[in-house]
C-alpha cells in the first residue's frame, strides 16, 4: 500500500477584482494531478516556478486547502479532515522549507524552535527529557547542541537549514515534504545538506517528496521523478529514465538546461 | 607599469576589511588579478568568500565604514579607482562599469515602467542619445526582448523574473560599459532561465565586445562563457588560471572539492563530495 | 558528515538576541540616549508626585500643592517659590510635578487600554483576513473617519469628564493607528516559512498568532507607544484648554489655560514652566522614539528572507 496516494487532486486560487472585490477568475495552481509514494522511496518533483510544485506540498499537508480530489495518507483520507483529525497525522508527515531565512522564527531560540513539535505532540516529555532530545537532534543533522540557546540569524544558510531538518524530525515523521531544501545555498552546502538528507532517510526509514526545480539535483537524490509544469504532471518515470529517455519536450528542455559536464 | 591598452583592470593586492562589534572581518585579503578588454573572468567562491566585495570595491560602492580599504591598488583604465575623487568615480560607476545583480525583482523600482528606467540610464551617461525610446526600444531587442515597444510600457511585476533580468541586462548596456560585473545574475532564477541569461550574456560578450566579471558560487555555469577562473576562499584568491586548466587540472584542494560536490545527471553516484572547510584552512597555513 | 564544516563558520561568544543588537544601536545614537535620560528623571520625578499624592490621600489631608496662600498670589520666582505662584497662591513648582504625574496617568492608562484593543483586532485582521479583516476595516475606518478630539469629547460626556473621560475617549479613539501597523505586519509574518512551519508541526491558530508572530512584532507596540505618548500629553492639554479636560487637578493643560488669562498681567512663569515641562518631555519622547524605530526595523529586515 502507498504510504501517499495523490488523487485528481486540484488546487484553484481565486482572483479577487472589482470594486466589491469579488472574484473574477481562479488560477489553476493545481490541475488534476495524482501519484502515489511508495514507504522509504524518494520521488523527485520538478518543475520551475508558477509550476505548481510548491503547491501540492503544501495541499497535501494541508496547509493550503485542496480545492478537488483527494490525499489518502496511510490509507485515511485526510483531504476533508478536521484540524483535531489533523494533528496526529501532523506527527508523521513534516514538511523541511526552502527559505533557510524566512522559515526559522528570528525571535525563538533554536531550543524552542526544535522543542515546539514535543510540546505539541510529546506532552509527557519533562523539560530534561526535552533538552536532551534536542541536542541529540541538534548533533544528528551537524550542529553542536551548546548552540540551542542562540538565535537563527547567528546562523549561516546551510546551518538554519540544518535547523529547519532538526525540527521537522522532531515529530519522529515518516514521510517529508522536502519544498526546495537546497535551492537557496550554494553548492557547496548543497551537497553536505543532501547527503545529510540521504543519511537520515536511511537511518530513520523516511519517504520523501523531494520538490526542487534543478533536474540534476533531483535526479540524483530520487528513486522516481514527476515533471511538473503549468498546474500538470506531463511526466513520471524512475530517475534513470527520465535522464536517458525523456519524452515529454518539456523534460527535454529542462535537462538542456543543466549544464554540461565539462 | 604594463601598457595600458594591453590591461583594462588590474587590481594588485587588494585589501579590504569590516569593522564591527565582534572585531575586525578580513573580507578581502590581498587578493591581485587583472582582465584584458572583451576578457571574462569568473570569480567562484562560497558565500561570504569575498567575491562580492571584490566586484563591489572596484568602484568603492562598498560603504566605508563599516568597511575599511585598508590597501592596495586597483588600476581600472590606467587610473586607481581607489584614488579617484567622488565626482570622477560617478563618471566610472555605469558609464564604464555597470553591475547587474542576484534580485532582479528588487533592483527594479516597482513604481516605473520600464521605459523610463532604461531612459534614466541612457540619460544619464549619454547626452548625446537624442531618440531615448529609440535607443530604449533597441537595447530591449539587443537584450532579446520580443515586441520591446510594448513592453516598455510595462512595470516591473508585470515581467517575470528572466524578463526582470534582462532589463536590467538592458539596463547595464546603457551607456555601453567596457566592464560589465554580473553578481550571481542567475542565482535566484529557474534552471532553464539560467540557461538562457547565459546564453545571453555569451552572445552579448561576442557581439559587444565588452569584459565581463562573472560572480557566482556554481562552477557549472562558468566553462561556457569564462577565459579566465578566479577561485576565492575566505578571502584570497587560491587559484587563478585559464578556464580549462582549471576546470581539468585544478591545482588546490578547494578547487578540487568545489568542482566535485556539483551534482551531475546520469552520475549515479551514491553521494556527494562535500567541503572540509577545516582541511583546507590547514592546508592554508591558518 | 560535514558537521564540522558547518560548524567552523564562528559564532560569537554569546548568543545575541535581536533585542540587544537593537539596543547598542540605539546606544550608538548620542541625542536618543541623552533623551532617554531625560526620560529617566521625568519617571523618577513621576513616581515623586505619585508618592506626595498618595500620602495626603491616605492621611486624609490636603496634599501640599493644593494648599493655597492668598497673601502670596501671583508670586515672582523666588526661592521660596522658583516658579512663582498661582492665582490662589499655590506653588507652581510643585503644580508642575503633579503635572507630570497627571501626564504618565493618562498616558499609561489610555495605552493600557489601546495597545490590546489595536493589537488584538490589528492581529485578528491581518491573520484571518475575508471577513474579519473586512469587518475591522470597517470599524477603525468609522472611528477614524470622525475628528478624535469630538470622538473623545463626546465620549468623556458619556463616561463622565476629567480623567476617565480622557482616558477612556482616548483608549477607544487612539487605538487605529496601532492596529493598521499590526495588521500589515500580520498580514506579512503570514506569508513567511515558519508561519507555515509551525501550522505544519500542528500549532493552532492562537498559538502561531500568539506565541510565534506576536513577538515578531512587539516592536510596533513599543515604538507607537513611544510615539504615541507626546499625542496624549498634547490632547489632555488641548482638551483642558477647551475646558473639558480634567478638573480639581493640576494637570499642565489646566495650568496653561489658567495661566493664560493672568498673561497679560505680565505673570509669565506659570505658562512658561508648564510649556517647558511639556516640551522637554514630549521632544524627548519623540527622539527616542524615532531611534527606537531606526534601532529596531533595520535589524529585523536582515531576519527577513526572500519571500517563499
Amino acid at each position: 500500500m502507498p504510504l501517499l496516494e495523490v488523487k485528481n487532486l486540484k488546487v484553484y486560487f481565486p482572483i479577487m477584482g472589482g470594486v466589491i472585490r469579488h472574484k473574477i477568475g481562479e488560477v489553476k495552481a493545481v490541475d488534476d494531478v495524482s501519484f502515489a509514494i511508495e514507504p522509504g522511496e524518494t520521488v523527485g518533483l520538478v518543475g520551475e516556478s508558477g509550476s505548481g510544485k510548491t503547491t501540492i506540498g503544501r495541499a497535501i499537508l494541508r496547509l493550503l486547502e485542496p480545492t478537488a480530489g483527494e490525499v489518502r495518507f496511510d490509507g485515511h483520507d485526510i483531504t476533508h479532515a478536521s484540524e483535531r483529525e489533523l494533528r496526529p497525522l501532523r506527527k508523521q508527515m513534516q514538511m523541511v522549507f526552502q527559505d533557510p531565512f524566512g522559515s526559522l522564527n528570528p525571535r525563538m531560540t533554536i531550543a524552542s524552535i526544535v522543542g515546539e513539535a514535543m510540546k505539541i505532540h510529546f506532552r509527557q516529555m519533562d523539560r530534561n527529557a526535552r533538552r536532551d532530545r534536542i541536542a541529540e537532534l541538534l548533533r544528528r543533522v551537524g550542529l553542536k547542541p551548546e548552540h540551542m540557546n542562540r538565535y537563527p540569524h547567528e546562523f549561516s544558510g546551510g546551518q538554519r537549514q540544518r535547523i529547519g531538518i532538526a525540527r521537522a524530525l522532531a515529530v519522529e515523521p515518516k514521510f517529508i515534504v522536502c519544498d526546495e531544501p537546497v535551492s537557496a545555498l550554494d553548492v557547496s552546502v548543497q551537497a553536505a545538506i543532501i547527503n545529510l538528507l540521504q543519511d537520515l532517510q536511511e537511518q530513520y526509514r523516511l519517504t520523501y517528496l523531494f520538490i526542487a526545480h534543478d533536474l540534476a539535483v533531483v535526479e540524483h537524490i530520487s528513486d522516481r521523478v514527476l515533471v511538473m509544469t503549468q498546474g500538470k504532471i506531463v511526466e513520471a518515470a524512475s530517475s534513470e529514465e527520465i535522464y536517458e529517455r525523456p519524452q515529454h519536450p518539456y523534460t527535454q528542455k529542462l535537462i538542456a538546461a543543466v549544464p554540461k559536464a565539462f | 607599469m604594463e601598457n595600458t591598452n594591453q590591461t583594462l583592470l588590474d587590481v594588485r593586492d587588494l585589501r579590504i576589511s569590516f569593522f564591527t562589534d565582534e572585531g575586525e572581518v578580513r573580507a578581502v585579503d590581498g587578493i591581485s588579478f587583472s582582465m584584458k578588454p572583451g576578457e571574462t573572468l569568473a570569480v567562484v567562491g562560497e558565500s561570504g568568500s569575498g567575491k562580492s566585495v571584490t566586484a563591489m570595491a572596484l568602484t568603492r560602492l562598498v560603504p566605508s565604514p563599516p568597511a575599511r580599504y585598508l590597501g592596495g591598488e586597483i588600476i581600472f583604465k590606467g587610473r586607481d579607482t581607489l584614488k579617484l575623487s567622488p565626482e570622477e568615480l560617478r563618471r566610472v560607476r555605469g558609464a564604464q562599469i555597470s553591475y547587474i545583480f542576484q534580485e532582479p525583482s528588487t533592483s527594479l523600482n516597482p513604481v516605473f515602467q520600464i521605459r523610463s528606467q532604461i531612459a534614466e540610464a541612457i540619460e544619464l551617461h549619454r547626452r548625446d542619445v537624442k531618440d531615448v525610446d529609440a535607443e530604449a526600444e533597441r537595447l530591449l531587442t539587443l537584450v532579446g526582448i520580443r515586441d520591446a515597444r510594448l513592453r516598455m510600457g510595462d512595470y516591473p511585476h508585470q515581467l517575470s523574473g528572466g524578463m526582470q533580468q534582462r532589463v536590467m541586462i538592458a539596463m547595464a548596456l546603457a551607456c555601453n560599459p567596457s566592464l560589465l560585473v554580473a553578481d550571481e545574475p542567475t542565482t535566484a532564477l529557474d534552471v532553464t532561465i539560467q540557461a538562457q541569461i547565459m546564453e545571453l550574456l555569451k552572445e552579448l560578450k561576442q557581439k559587444l565586445g565588452m569584459a565581463i566579471m562573472l560572480i557566482t558560487h556554481n562552477f557549472s555555469i562558468v566553462a561556457d562563457i569564462a577565459d579566465n577562473i578566479a577561485v576565492m576562499f575566505r578571502g584570497k584568491i587560491v587559484e587563478y588560471g585559464p578556464t580549462q586548466r582549471v576546470l581539468h587540472e585544478p591545482q588546490h584542494p578547494y578547487t578540487k572539492a568545489l568542482l566535485e560536490c556539483i551534482p551531475r545527471l546520469g552520475a549515479h553516484k551514491h553521494r556527494l563530495k562535500t567541503i572540509n572547510h577545516a582541511e583546507i584552512e590547514a592546508a592554508l597555513g591558518r | 558528515m560535514t558537521a564540522t564544516a558547518a560548524n567552523s563558520a564562528a559564532l560569537a561568544a554569546k548568543p545575541q538576541t535581536l533585542w540587544s543588537t537593537a539596543w547598542r544601536q540605539f546606544r550608538r545614537n548620542r541625542l536618543a540616549a541623552a533623551c532617554l535620560w531625560i526620560i529617566v528623571i521625568y519617571v523618577g520625578i513621576w513616581l515623586y508626585a505619585e508618592s506626595v499624592y498618595w500620602t495626603a490621600y491616605l492621611r486624609d489631608v490636603v496634599p501640599s500643592y493644593k494648599v493655597t496662600d492668598f497673601d502670596a498670589r501671583n508670586a515672582a520666582p523666588s526661592l521660596r517659590h522658583w516658579l512663582g505662584t498661582d492665582f490662589t497662591g499655590r506653588d507652581n513648582v510643585a503644580q508642575l510635578i503633579q503635572g507630570v504625574r497627571i501626564a504618565f496617568e493618562i498616558a499609561i492608562l489610555s495605552s493600557a487600554i489601546l495597545i490590546p484593543l489595536g493589537f488584538l483586532l490589528g492581529a485578528l485582521a491581518g491573520y484571518f483576513g475575508r471577513w474579519v479583516d473586512n469587518a475591522i476595516i470597517w470599524l477603525y475606518s468609522v472611528v477614524d473617519s470622525v475628528p478624535s478630539i469630538l470622538s473623545i469629547i463626546s465620549i468623556s460626556y458619556v463616561v463622565g469628564r476629567g480623567m476617565k473621560g480622557i482616558v477612556i475617549g482616548m483608549g477607544l479613539v487612539a487605538w487605529v493607528g496601532l492596529c493598521r501597523l499590526i495588521r500589515g505586519e500580520y498580514l506579512k509574518h503570514k506569508q513567511r516559512a515558519y508561519v507555515a512551519a509551525a501550522r505544519a508541526l500542528g500549532a493552532g491558530h492562537l498559538t502561531v498568532m500568539l506565541r510565534h508572530i506576536a513577538p515578531n512584532v512587539l516592536h510596533i507596540v513599543i515604538i507607537t507607544f513611544t510615539l504615541l505618548f507626546p499625542r496624549f500629553i498634547l490632547t489632555e492639554v488641548i482638551l483642558s484648554y477647551l475646558g473639558v479636560g480634567i478638573a480639581n487637578e493640576p494637570s499642565w493643560g489646566v495650568m496653561i489655560n489658567d495661566a493664560k488669562q493672568r498673561l497679560w498681567l505680565g505673570v509669565w512663569w506659570e505658562l512658561g514652566g508648564a510649556t517647558a515641562a511639556m516640551f522637554f518631555l514630549v521632544l524627548a519622547l519623540n527622539i527616542v522614539g524615532d531611534a527606537l524605530r531606526d534601532a529596531l526595523d533595520p535589524k529585523l529586515k536582515t531576519a527577513e528572507g526572500s519571500a517563499t
